[in-house]
């Protein structure tokens, strides 16, 4: 179709937790929207309800509820290393067509710690200090003893590896976890006598809902700056006065070349651009007369952006990337649809 | 006692319809549509697109109150030829079309990546 655009992506750098990449070719709208869709609508799980048989402890039950909730959970596809996107394994709730709740729309986690019975076993130095509980203690255990339901049958052949592969993101990566004085994310604090015992259910849901739901710690964009040299003015400054210029920008976005002596962008200007008000003023004092052409000028692109996502932990990074766009495809399919239905 | 759902930003209400159409009639060529439970995130991405096409005059899209979610986007075009709901199909599609591109790219620009990058490692 005649107005479509046709965007580039370049990639600066994967880790697992966190992915930059420049968008090009497209116009902030689409970026935007990328942006609003990896914060409020990628699909993730999250603990939604909890059952308690004991809590003892010193926070009450919401205070726990709620913590619980903010625990990043990871679901890894059966068979595959990496951690996956969790909305092929799974059906939100509400759309569910189960009684209360089944494999397909739920995974149910069990946390049993009692101060007590955990105590005779901890290394002499830590005996009868307070326990920490922590994401590590939260098991996941397929549904068992649901034969009080009325599809009994269903449910047992239903116990499917969806359990088996969700898991809380206790770290999100190797230094975390070597810093972290806990062996996960910790939840509450046990003392002697003190008991937790209770029963968490994660469904799948948006960010819009709760923010318990979002993948990502951070998913901004940035401006790619177009940063412009005008040799001729350049060159009737000294070397001083261009060398000023270089200092004069906190982001350090220009160099002097050796060889030549010209004043050049530095090669990573993309990334420390961020404040150019300096670099204007005093090119401002330098000028002859206010109306002469600037020496550099920055100027931010209306088309070329540079993104940064980190992700939580409960979803790869890239995996986000990939969810949100899927996400906008089929939010776009759906308008189509309905646009199509209201001109009959 | 009084809050709404968090979900009824999001999951449209049983008497409502996802989008609903009113012509303008003081102006020729010209209509409103209301997306029910839409934002920004759709509303700008559309009118801009929207905006690329030569046979449309005029959109402007807009969330009238932040808790109320809808969003009206008024398309105006500038021959009686094409109506406003021909011009919204057409953006969607682009939009759509842009949006698989944009899948393409990312998976290829990603296995690009792990590709040279796995190779510097020599794993």
């Amino acid at each position: 179709m005649p107005q479509q655009r046709f965007p580039k992506v370049e990639i600066l750098s994967i880790a697992p937790h966190a992915i930059s990449f420049v968008l090009s070719e497209t116009d902030t709208s689409m970026a935007n929207t990328l942006r609003r869709i990896m914060i409020a609508e990628v699909p993730t799980l999250a603990v939604d309800l909890v059952e308690y048989s004991e809590n003892s402890s010193v926070l009450n039950d919401e205070y726990v509820a709620h913590r619980l909730g903010l625990i990043p959970i990871r679901y890894t596809p059966e068979g595959s290393m990496k951690g996956g996107d969790c909305h092929q394994a799974f059906l939100p709730h509400r759309e569910c067509v189960c009684f209360d709740r089944c494999p397909r729309c739920c995974v149910e986690f069990e946390l049993d710690v009692n101060f007590d019975k955990v105590n005779p076993t901890r290394p002499d130095q830590e005996r009868d200090l307070p326990l920490t509980v922590t994401s590590r203690d939260l098991v996941c255990r397929p549904p068992m003893d649901v034969g009080m339901s009325l599809n009994a049958t269903y449910t047992r052949q239903m116990q499917i590896s969806n359990n088996i592969l969700v898991a809380p993101a206790h770290f999100l990566n190797e230094e975390e976890q070597d810093e972290s004085h806990d062996e996960g994310i910790s939840i509450v604090k046990l003392g002697p006598g003190q008991h937790m015992k209770l029963k968490a259910i994660a469904r799948m849901g948006i960010s819009k809902e709760h923010a318990k739901w979002c993948p990502v710690a951070v998913a901004t964009y940035r401006f790619w700056p177009v940063i412009t040299i005008n040799e001729e003015a350049c060159n009737m400054l000294t070397l001083e006065q261009k060398q000023e210029l270089v200092e004069a920008c906190p982001d350090r976005i220009l160099e002097l070349d050796e060889i030549t002596g010209n004043l050049v962008a530095v090669e990573n200007a993309f990334e420390m651009a961020t404040f150019t008000e300096d670099l204007k003023v005093a090119q401002d004092a330098m000028k002859k007369r206010p109306e002469d052409d600037d020496f550099v000028h920055v100027v931010q692109s209306t088309d070329r952006f540079v993104f940064s996502v980190e992700s939580t932990g409960a979803m790869d990074a890239e995996d986000i990337l990939l969810s949100s766009l899927r996400v906008l495809k089929d939010r776009l399919n759906y308008l189509a649809a309905e646009v199509e239905k209201m001109k009959d | 006692m009084n809050t709404p759902e968090r979900s009824s930003a999001f999951i449209l209400d049983d008497d409502e319809e996802k989008i609903e159409y009113a012509a303008d009639t003081k102006v020729s060529n010209a209509g409103t549509f209301t997306f029910n439970k839409e934002d920004h995130t759709v509303g700008n991405l559309l009118r801009m697109q929207l905006l690329r096409d030569p046979a449309v005059k005029f959109a402007g899209y807009m969330h009238p109150h932040p808790l109320v979610h809808k969003i009206h986007l008024k398309i105006q075009t500038s021959t009686s030829q094409v109506a406003p709901a021909e011009t919204l199909s057409a953006a969607i599609e682009d939009l759509s079309n842009e949006t698989d591109h944009l899948i393409t790219q990312v998976t290829d620009a990603i296995d690009k990546w792990k590709k040279e990058n796995t190779d510097m490692m020599g794993m």
